[in-house]
């Protein structure tokens, strides 16, 4: 029994090391995974000497936390971004991640002797971006990016864990069997459809129960949330079983569970919160405990090599080739090429080789622990800085906001709203809270009054208020202090503005020519918007419009567009290098390069010997 | 690309004198129709054409007036200097003093919207504009023009 108290102290003990390691991270904006991954790493084995190598038990943990992780995800994905985003992601997800697996399985034959199966076996287990680093760093890392290339990178995320799985998976059994290529036959195929279809199809409809049991069953608030994480396990094990893909499974179910009206949302929101903060402390550490670092020296060099390849070459090259057929411009793409991080999925998976038997199991999971930490490091530290120069960060509209929101027992129509008045917001200044937010309540020094006795709003008052879901929006304008205008801004939202009631033909005229069909011709600037988007349009939202890319600036208290801004930024490449180009610009410089030969051909025919001088 | 592969020499006005919005656009539209020598009416029209789409004024006193005229063969730019600002119905209400015209051929495309995205990287350079705001030389605002490149390398 002494082992057992022990065993919880130790445990306990690296989960509270995690938890405060956050704090030094939001200090120094180090990637918090990273510190995970290293508090396991310095209790293992090489370190204070914690010897744990139970691999089927990493990877049952692992797996679970995964799954929880993934819920999460789909949980926290509107159906909106993955509207926007759901093509390009899904293409990401299974072309892009064959293409990651097939280049570093090419490098692997190279520096490390694999066979190309072999190699590929590497590549697919690094290819897939984790779901869990790639959440944190754009939404806990304080940054607003572009809504496009956002849903881009998190449906990504989402998506191409089972991807890898599979690939992962499949390539073992044929290297465990020695088939060879043999091996790649069509049963693989039908077994990758089966797996995926069944995943679909059993998140689709444990979704709608997780649904259906909430909202008409009337559970304890507190309650819920467990009986949320259950079903969705209930999901992730169900279709295992069944014989199709879990983590797919979990991601859809949350997706679909995300987008209904549940009661109890906020609780069960806080509490998906922290139960993923819980899988991710644990998976990471877990991995990173398995993990012998003194191992790592004899493959550090064509480790670092593989690592290298994948952050400059593979994940960007598969990016590009992925995503030349939607529209996206050089930098977004570059961005979503940089960002392409490897974390404790790839480890997880790292293991199954282990666990099925092949011989040199221990070499892919070091190589791959090593591949992820530099990802981690390179692209994890990173990110801020890189989005920050490609401008894809979308400026406050509004400067910070203290708020506190509170669901209402019952049916309400209206959600409970607390603000602290900050200095220099437009109600300290004077301005009047509309009578349909129902202001009741103001708080001033400690002393409770009524709205209506309360005068001008001060500085530091807490106000409450009751609102309609949904109006919070325009309420936060009028409590929030001036936003901070940067030079990015500028550039973010384009260089000239246009008025959105004018008809887009003019737009066409003016920028032109580009391709628009006559219907949208005929409309307005601001009917194209919400006519491409497919729906309400929001502040930073883009369109492209062939060279030109048209961005709400702001919109009025009614949602309509209110402003429009015009960017070149498709013609304004970040770099002039050849990388990332898109479809209309590889046309361009086609064009321009045979205009020259044919400039030069001429020149010389005329002078009747070759010219060397430049047309 | 340098601004002065854009703007000429003699398509300097350093020092043009103009009430309104409209007199300043006429002003410009009349050098444009020396330097291109089509007729000064057909510029105008476009030029204030695209204003009504929404003012080119991109805020701090400057604005870029621009359009496509079918029958040119290049892309043309004015550059004017105010003494005094006028009412652009700017972004930011400011009135402008520095105003760059730029006319690109129907088919210019692509490099009509590099042209344009060039000049207004440029003139969101602070230093540059402070100097252009204080001279009345044309020599030394086409010389300003010409190394725009190099103050804007990166």
């Amino acid at each position: 029994m002494d082992s057992f108290y022990l065993a919880v102290m130790v445990a306990t003990a690296l989960v509270l090391l995690a938890a405060f390691s956050s704090l030094l991270a939001f200090r120094f904006g180090a990637p918090l995974l990273l510190l995970f991954l290293g508090i396991g790493l310095l209790a293992g084995v090489d370190g204070l000497g914690i010897d744990f190598s139970n691999n089927g038990l990493a990877y049952v943990l692992g797996s679970t936390a995964l799954a929880v992780i993934l819920f999460d995800s789909g949980y926290g994905t509107t159906l909106q971004s993955f509207r926007t985003a759901a093509l390009p992601s899904l293409t990401l997800a299974s072309l892009g991640v064959v293409l990651t697996a097939c280049l570093v399985g090419l490098l692997a034959m190279l520096v490390l002797d694999f066979t190309f199966i072999e190699g590929a076996l590497l590549g697919s287990i690094v290819a897939s971006t984790d779901a869990a680093a790639v959440f944190f760093l754009l939404r806990i890392g304080g940054i607003n990016i572009r809504d496009k290339v956002r849903s881009t990178l998190e449906v990504e995320s989402g998506t191409n864990d089972p991807m890898a799985i599979f690939l992962t998976m499949a390539l073992v059994q044929l290297v465990a069997a020695g088939e060879g290529y043999a091996g790649f036959d069509f049963e693989l195929l039908i077994l990758f459809f089966e797996q995926m279809g069944l995943g679909f199809v059993c998140g689709l409809i444990g979704g709608v129960i997780i649904h259906f049991v909430l909202k008409r069953l009337n559970i304890e608030r507190g309650l819920a949330p467990i009986l949320m994480l259950a079903m969705a396990l209930m999901v992730f094990g169900v279709t295992g079983v069944l014989g199709g893909s879990g983590f797919l499974a979990v991601y859809v179910a949350g997706i679909y569970a995300g987008n209904r009206k549940i009661p109890a949302r906020t609780t069960i929101t806080r509490f998906q919160e922290g139960i993923t903060w819980l899988a991710q402390i644990i998976m990471f550490l877990v991995l990173g405990l398995l993990a012998t670092p003194s191992e790592f020296l004899t493959i550090l060099l064509p480790s670092v090599l593989l690592g290298l390849f994948l952050v400059f070459i593979a994940r960007p090259l598969a990016v590009w080739l992925c995503l030349l057929p939607f529209d996206y411009t050089q930098r977004e793409m570059g961005f979503i090429g940089w960002v392409g991080l490897r974390g404790a999925v790839s480890i997880l998976l790292g293991i199954v080789p282990i666990i099925g038997g092949l011989e040199n199991g221990q070499l892919y999971f070091n190589t791959v622990f090593i591949i992820v930490m530099m990802s981690l490091v390179l692209q994890g530290w990173s990110i801020k800085t890189v989005a920050t120069r490609l401008k894809l960060i979308i400026p406050p509209r509004i400067g910070a906001i203290d708020k506190v929101e509170l669901d209402l027992p019952g049916n309400a129509n209206h959600e409970l709203l607390a603000y602290r008045v900050a200095a220099g917001s437009p109600v300290a200044l004077g301005e009047r809270i509309p009578r349909w937010a129902h202001p009741s309540l103001v708080i001033r020094d400690g002393k409770s009054m009524r709205y209506q006795y309360a005068g001008r709003l001060q500085e530091n008052d807490h106000v409450y208020l009751f609102i309609a879901p949904g109006y919070s929006g325009l309420i936060d304008r009028l409590f929030a202090s001036k936003a901070p205008v940067s030079e990015s801004d500028e550039a973010f939202f384009g260089t000239f503005q246009i008025a959105p009631n004018r008809p887009v033909e003019e737009v066409l005229q003016a920028y032109g020519p580009m391709s628009a069909s006559e219907a949208e011709a005929e409309m307005t600037v601001a009917d194209l918007i919400e006519h491409r988007i497919g729906g309400k349009a929001h502040y930073g939202d883009r369109v492209r419009l062939h060279n030109i890319v048209l961005i709400v600036v702001d919109t009025d208290e009614n949602g309509r567009i209110s402003k429009v801004g015009v960017s070149m930024e498709p013609v304004a490449p970040a770099t002039s290098l050849p990388i990332f180009l898109d479809l209309p610009e590889i046309r361009s410089r086609i064009r321009t390069y045979f205009a020259k030969r044919k400039r030069l051909r001429a020149i010389r025919q005329t002078s009747g010997k070759p010219d060397q001088k430049e047309a | 690309m340098a601004l002065a592969d854009l703007i000429a020499q003699n398509a300097v006005l350093p020092a043009l004198k103009a009430n309104s919005k409209k007199q300043l656009l006429q002003e410009m539209s009349a050098k444009a129709a020396s330097l291109t020598g089509l007729p000064e009416r057909e510029i105008f029209d476009v030029i204030l054409q695209r204003e009504r789409l929404g003012s080119t004024g991109v805020g701090n006193g400057i604005a870029i007036p621009h359009g496509k005229m079918g029958n040119l063969d290049r892309i043309v730019g004015v550059f004017a200097r105010l003494d005094q600002p006028v009412n652009f119905e700017a972004l930011d209400d400011e009135p402008v003093d520095l105003v760059v015209l730029l006319l690109a051929p129907e088919g210019a495309g692509a490099d009509h919207l590099k042209a344009l995205s060039r000049i207004a990287r440029v003139m969101r350079d602070s230093d540059l504009v402070e100097k252009m705001r204080a001279t009345d030389d044309a020599a030394s605002l086409y010389a300003f023009l010409s190394d725009s490149q190099a103050s804007n390398a990166a």
